[in-house]
């Protein structure tokens, strides 16, 4: 193995950490190595082939060097960050392996730490990401996610299956929908409420945009809703609230909550958005619309606690990402361009958690867990456990999907009560939770 | 080895004539390679007509030419760009390095001269080689192509590419990095189109560059075993790597024509995969076999040992009396002595170049140690793209060279096919990236070879290549369909080929036998 590393001229850069490098690349290349010498299924290659949809094995090279390179950040070890920044952009890809991968959109989040130019780098991804979407590959996208996977889907039956039920003989439904879902939440309900035994209530349906980049395609999305609310004969409204500062900033009056209708407010995956010091006043004001049900659904990861602590930040976050991508690795084929499409709009998040200043703290998107957002949602609400029923529908769609995802209940509570847990080979990944007042 | 070999063997036994023009070569009297007495094969062409040219490399061709001229003496016309002249200095060495401080010089905006050029239509141009392959600087007028084939999102893709590349060139690595994270998101490489997967994996290259830049190192890290199973893909799925093991092969074998103890070093020997065709036919001359030694130069001995096992065990079943030497250094790094040469052996050395690393060292070195083994023949294949020169005249031959292959790759593969994905990320896309890092392909800012036929034509003579060999070329081109987009050209006594008249490799063949070399070994 040849590890020309340095040409006479920057011999300063050799001295104290040569046997670290050497170390750590010889590790790096026995990893590789060995991960070739696995057995084949594919007949056109002699080695591994990142293209066989073999699994990728978690804990690899990749995470040990990003890990390494954490570290020397938070102790400003410049030299070492130099060596191991190096051997990341030498190994890296994003057309690669899932090691590949991760390694390099850490490493991007890396550079822009060392460099100081995180902002500058997010700022560009989310014009580039606003300018190249359009409803079409939007919905292209978010479809073949869903047909392939149910990281999604999860959520919305659970949710949907809740929020049935917490609405059964009401006739004026007033549905506040906080997400960034593109309303592919709605059609089975919709489906639901047109076919219950008693007659069909009319629906509001008020959906509150918080990522800018959803925004764009709104209209569109409206005018296909109401189009299939009157193919199911439902009475429906359709309105869209976008361009708020916070959430906080919601009202009664503002989303237009009416004294006879029964509300319901769902929540995916838009907690997160919101700045951790402001959770508390935008549950608050949920709590304020007297909704039946609240329904919150979120990704388990805690990018919350250790906002202060680089390292462990650092550490949760490529947990997080590497269960991922290394659900969509197996989850579509190896050259899908929906599966390049979704790891790349995590480039955006990942830059913004480890490499952005704290004080933009907004759009930081710090995730937390289903526990720690439970015990804030307790200060407003009950839990509301899951029927039987919504649960063997959760189980019925997780069947329809490839082998490796599964149902848990929260450890050590009472059976249902603070909302259940979508699990990829045994590691929790999306929590689902209903609340009442 | 794979069957490929016996079939083309096979057909080949009934045309090959003994009795190449290896006898009737001169050695009387100092030859100047002008002057042979012996006719030179007439110029064979093999192109079809009516073909789709490629768009895309046509029209990257014209645009870069537009700019390349339009740029500013300072960047484009030194020997070493800005860029790369960094590398030599110690550039950043402490975190205060503040990364997106903008360079003046980053007023350089190709848009506009791009869009007026876009702006007039005209006749498609046909493009011609020239011996050296610069076809980008042939002193044609560049009028405008019809457009309506390459699409917009592939023109804008382009555009931003090339804007980036300039960029680079004048160091302002802040808005490079910008427009390259802007690219990173639009272009993918699963595309149908072969435009966007060619600036998907440019646009990847040049990122890695900018983060070098910053570094300040840009020393390669390569794990050699995926390279090797990479590049056995690649000969499975494209004809190049056959049409140089078999070519060369012709022409080794018509130099071992009747001689008895022969000697071939392989300055690159990888897996060896060229070796057991040519030791099948050794195996079955009509003289009987000679005894053959092998020498394989590469980068692990472990590697080596492994290759030099399978060679052995092949020649063992092929009856050959075979000895392999490992040597674990680059030629340019030993000396003679470590080939232990003897008499009454006849040599030959090959070398197949590419891109991947640099294989042989320092090239004053390389060149002087094949002079000093004084071989009876040196054959090299070359690929037609230039590695030397600043970093915007290596970006615009290797943007031109590679859309040339990937688009001879998706005229073979679907655009799902994962060889072919494999072949671009882990071979084709090392090789760009190896080209537009900084210091070039060998990453070490030293002054390469711009062409290789004309330094070792400066001390060899030339051999021209065969009919037998453009034979053997032209039975390979068949394997692969379709076998008429590919262009097998011979002409100054080399073998090119290409893919829609754009040269990609060429085979060459050199003998050091001169009567004013006096030959330290038989000759």
């Amino acid at each position: 193995m040849d590890i020309t590393l340095f040409t006479p001229k920057e011999a300063h850069f050799l001295n104290s950490s040569k046997q670290i490098i050497n170390g750590l690349a010889e590790a790096a290349i026995d990893m590789q190595i060995s991960n070739q010498q696995q057995p084949q299924n594919s007949h056109t290659s002699t080695s591994r082939s990142s293209d066989s949809g073999e699994p990728c094995p978690s804990d690899k090279w990749a995470s040990r060097l990003l890990m390494e390179c954490a570290r020397a950040i938070s102790e400003k070890d410049s030299s070492k960050i130099h060596h191991l920044l190096w051997m990341l952009n030498e190994l890296a890809s994003p057309y690669g392996d899932c090691d590949q991968k991760i390694a390099f959109y850490f490493l991007q989040a890396l550079f822009c730490k060392a460099t100081d130019s995180g902002l500058r780098c997010y700022k560009t991804l989310t014009s580039v990401a606003e300018k190249s979407h359009s409803f079409d590959s939007a919905r292209k996208l978010i479809l073949k996610f869903q047909e392939l996977s149910p990281w999604t889907t999860f959520g919305h039956v659970a949710s949907n299956g809740a929020i049935l039920e917490a609405l059964e003989g009401e006739t004026k439904l007033h549905i506040i929908d906080v997400s960034n879902t593109l309303c592919t939440q709605w059609p089975t309900l919709l489906e639901a409420l047109a076919t219950r035994n008693d007659e069909t209530p009319r629906l509001k349906l008020t959906v509150v945009v918080t990522a800018s980049i959803v925004n764009l395609v709104m209209k569109e999305i409206s005018q296909r809703m109401e189009k299939f609310a009157r193919l199911m004969g439902v009475p429906f409204e359709f309105n869209v609230i976008s361009g708020l500062n916070h959430l906080g900033e919601l009202t009664k009056e503002g989303l237009g909550v009416q004294e006879d209708e029964a509300i319901v407010v769902n929540c995916i995956g838009s907690l997160r958005r919101v700045e951790v010091e402001e959770r508390e006043a935008v549950i608050r004001m949920f709590q304020s619309l007297r909704p039946k049900v609240v329904t919150v659904v979120e990704e388990e990861a805690d990018f919350s606690t250790s906002r202060n602590d680089f390292v462990k930040c650092f550490e949760e976050c490529l947990r997080f990402y590497t269960l991922y991508f290394e659900m969509l690795e197996e989850s579509f084929v190896p050259t899908s361009n929906e599966k390049l499409m979704l790891e790349r709009e995590c480039l955006r998040s990942i830059v913004r958690v480890l490499s952005c200043d704290e004080e933009n703290d907004r759009e930081c998107e710090r995730r937390e867990k289903g526990s720690q957002w439970s015990e804030r949602l307790k200060e407003a609400f009950l839990p509301v456990g899951f029927s039987d029923d919504v649960v063997d529908d959760v189980k019925a769609l997780l069947k329809r999907y490839r082998t490796g995802w599964s149902l848990a209940l929260p450890q050590g509570e009472v059976a249902h009560d603070s909302g259940i847990y979508l699990t990829w080979k045994e590691e929790p990944a999306v929590w689902a939770s209903a609340w009442k007042p | 080895m794979k069957a490929g070999f016996e079939m083309v063997h096979g057909t080949t036994l009934d045309t090959i004539q003994p009795h190449e023009s290896w006898n009737s070569y001169p050695t009387v009297g100092f030859q100047n390679p002008i002057s042979i007495p012996f006719p030179k094969p007439p110029v064979t062409e093999n192109r079809c007509v009516n073909l789709d040219r490629n768009e895309l490399s046509e029209w990257v061709e014209h645009i870069t030419k537009q700019l390349i001229d339009d740029l500013p003496e300072s960047t484009a016309a030194a020997a070493a760009s800005p860029a790369d002249a960094a590398f030599h200095t110690a550039t950043t060495s402490s975190d205060d390095n503040n990364f997106h401080q903008s360079i003046p010089g980053g007023e350089l905006r190709p848009k506009k001269m791009l869009r007026s050029y876009l702006e007039t239509d005209g006749d498609d141009e046909s493009v011609q080689w020239n011996n050296n392959n610069e076809i980008f600087q042939n002193g044609r007028d560049g009028t405008g192509l019809g457009l309506s084939k390459v699409d917009e999102h592939g023109l804008s893709l382009i555009t931003l590419l090339l804007e980036c590349a300039v960029a680079i060139s004048v160091d302002n690595l802040g808005e490079a990095r910008r427009m390259l994270l802007e690219l990173s998101q639009l272009a993918s490489p699963y595309a149908e189109s072969c435009g966007e997967r060619v600036v998907a994996y440019f646009a990847k290259a040049m990122s890695s560059r900018v983060i070098n830049s910053w570094l300040g190192i840009s020393s390669p890290f390569l794990n050699h075993r995926t390279v090797h199973s990479t590049f056995q893909l690649f000969n499975n799925i494209s004809p190049f790597i056959k049409f140089a093991h078999f070519t060369s092969n012709q022409a080794i074998l018509e130099a071992f024509h009747r001689r008895d103890r022969v000697h071939i070093v392989d300055l690159d020997i990888m897996q060896g995969l060229q070796w057991p065709a040519l030791f099948h036919i050794l195996a079955t001359r009509i003289e009987g076999p000679p005894h053959v030694r092998l020498t394989g130069l590469g980068t692990s001995m472990e590697i080596l040992m492994e290759t030099g096992k399978q060679l052995s065990n092949f020649a063992k079943r092929l009856g050959i009396s075979f000895e392999f030497q490992p040597i674990a250094s680059k030629f340019g790094d030993i000396d003679v002595s470590a080939f232990q040469l003897r008499r009454g052996e006849t040599l030959a050395v090959h070398w197949l170049q590419h891109s991947l690393y640099d294989a042989t060292g320092p090239d004053w070195k390389t060149i002087r140690l094949l002079e000093e083994l004084a071989p009876r023949i040196v054959t090299v294949v070359e690929q037609d793209v230039s590695k030397g020169g600043s970093f915007l005249d290596r970006f615009v031959g290797a943007l031109h060279y590679y859309s040339t292959v990937f688009d001879s790759l998706g005229a073979y593969l679907g655009s799902e096919d994962p060889s072919r994905h494999r072949v671009e990320h882990c071979l084709v896309y090392k090789e760009i990236n190896n080209i537009l890092a900084i210091g070039g392909p060998a990453r070490s800012g030293e002054d390469k070879f711009r062409h290789w036929r004309s330094e070792i034509g400066k001390r060899f003579l030339q051999v021209p290549m065969s009919a037998n060999s453009m034979a053997q070329a032209q039975l390979i081109l068949n394997m692969f369909p379709p076998a008429h987009g590919y262009s097998l050209v011979q002409g100054d006594g080399v073998l090119r080929l290409g893919w829609k008249e754009t040269s990609l490799y060429t085979a060459s063949a050199w003998t050091s036998c001169t009567s004013n070399i006096v030959p330290r070994y038989s000759c």
